[in-house]
């Protein structure tokens, strides 16, 4: 995998040299070892296991504005990634506190998984060019969001002031395989004319008919959406419409703008390597956003990696300790106010 | 050693702010920063559930009275990939808990750093696993 990682970014390095700013390129790159795509047997492409996108922790949807239209990094930023990525690593393993050190209000290290190789891109969004999401539309910065985990003070008077994640319902298709910090993964499944792929958290399993089938009308709804899948060559492609609006956004864990009942979802899932799938994804949404944008996730299937059950609400004791502490929170107001009075 | 852990907590945390997304709840909505605590406890149960486990305790204060309290500690998914599950911390055993406790008051904290009473840190390990190429 080292390997590979330097012969990629030598290449960048090749065509950045000739004056071609890498693109965010739409075909598969080659495998460096001959591979040949195994199929079910009957015949379809195999791309069955538990996929993640754990190397891609940490990389950001939006690219930061410094790298312009760059996608992917240098070799000397790419070898400064993996410097973190292994002092991390290490750190992990550090059996004993560092001196000094004090408590924060979070989570510490162990609650995070990490990623296992360098990330090469710059960003998720690989179009547009600049890697940034498109502008929203005024009607779509109107939604009610509901506040995520990093809201330091969110208006907590119902579970309803809340983003869907939080309140264990769903992230979304989209939120549930953008990487974040635990609970990545990606199982799929596949049968004569079938695939579904079990999302790690919320645990959503997604069913997707391959034979031709109309989507549901369009009264029929799902947070998740209503899933068609195709093959073109060794690729899935999945087109998902239906979705219930202004409930999940299209960032990381479902948050960002809540997206409309107009969302259209374009995957392609493309098997690379014994270990290796390419994702690309078009977020397509005329009531949200002026234009669709497109997602490139390097997907790894890694040895021993499985989904864990994540059984959000049987133990969510944080909706109830956020819920209290806000009346907890408000009682002391009233008293200190009561006591300014007298 | 301390150099070393100074540059990775300051690689930690500018890896942090890059993350778009940080855990399952907002811990400011749950926790008070002004009520920090630390103190011993005895290890009465943990439970493995999601979206986090909580580790059960036991601490006895000065006055030889016991109070349970609950620490919330990481998603059973992050721990297990780091080689813990929920055996791995027997009933009985004394840790020592440092974190800042729910805003209304009650017996609970968020477990930001937790220690044997040796000092070595719970739940170390490395979720990312062998370096290298996958073994297929």
């Amino acid at each position: 995998m080292r390997h590979l990682v330097c012969i990629s970014a030598l290449g960048v390095m090749a065509a950045m040299a000739f004056g071609q700013a890498p693109s965010g390129e739409t075909k598969p790159a080659p495998a460096t070892k001959s591979w040949n795509q195994p199929k079910t047997p009957w015949g379809d492409p195999d791309l069955q296991g538990t996929w993640t996108g754990d190397d891609c922790i940490g990389t950001p949807l939006q690219r930061p504005v410094k790298f312009g239209d760059r996608l992917y990094l240098t070799e000397q930023e790419l070898a400064e990634r993996e410097a973190n990525r292994e002092k991390t690593e290490h750190s992990d393993l550090e059996q004993v506190v560092a001196p000094g050190q004090a408590a924060t209000i979070g989570g510490p290290e162990h609650w995070m998984e990490r990623s296992r190789r360098p990330c090469k891109q710059t960003s998720l969004i690989v179009d547009p060019r600049d890697g940034r999401l498109p502008d929203i539309l005024p009607e779509a910065k109107t939604r009610h969001v509901g506040a995520g985990a990093i809201v330091s003070d969110p208006k907590a008077d119902s579970w309803e002031d809340f983003d869907y994640y939080i309140r264990c319902i769903t992230r979304g298709v989209v939120g549930s395989i953008l990487p974040v910090i635990y609970g990545n993964g990606q199982q799929i499944v596949q049968g004569k004319g079938f695939v579904t792929i079990l999302q790690e958290m919320v645990h959503e399993a997604r069913v997707i008919p391959l034979d031709g089938r109309p989507h549901a009308g369009p009264n029929i709804r799902s947070f998740m959406g209503d899933a068609r899948g195709h093959w073109e060559g060794n690729t899935l492609v999945v087109e998902t419409t239906n979705f219930v609006g202004n409930t999940t956004g299209v960032n990381g864990n479902g948050g960002g703008t809540p997206t409309s009942d107009a969302l259209t979802l374009t995957e392609r899932y493309t098997r690379t390597g014994p270990n290796e799938m390419r994702y690309e994804l078009t977020v397509d949404d005329p009531k949200t956003f002026v234009r669709p944008y497109k997602v490139l996730l390097p997907l790894t299937e890694e040895p021993g990696y499985r989904n864990y059950e994540y059984a959000c609400h049987e133990g969510n004791y944080g909706m109830f300790n956020s819920l209290s502490g806000a009346r907890a929170k408000e009682k002391k107001a009233a008293a200190a106010a009561a006591a300014a009075k007298n | 050693m301390r150099k070393t852990l100074l540059v990775v907590l300051a690689a930690g945390a500018s890896f942090l702010s890059a993350a778009p997304a940080w855990a399952h709840h907002a811990f400011a909505a749950e926790f008070d920063l002004d009520q920090p605590f630390k103190f011993k406890g005895t290890v009465t149960k943990m439970e493995w559930i999601n979206p986090h486990a909580w580790i059960h305790v036991d601490v006895v204060g000065d006055d030889g009275k016991v109070t349970p309290w609950m620490i919330e500690a990481a998603a059973p998914n992050a721990l297990l990939r780091r080689g813990w599950n929920k055996n791995s911390l027997p009933k009985g055993t004394e840790i020592i808990v440092e974190g800042y406790r729910a805003k209304d008051g009650a017996n609970r904290g968020n477990g930001n750093i937790i220690t044997f009473t040796d000092g070595r840190k719970l739940f170390v390990g490395s979720s990312a696993g062998d370096r290298g190429a996958p073994s297929k």
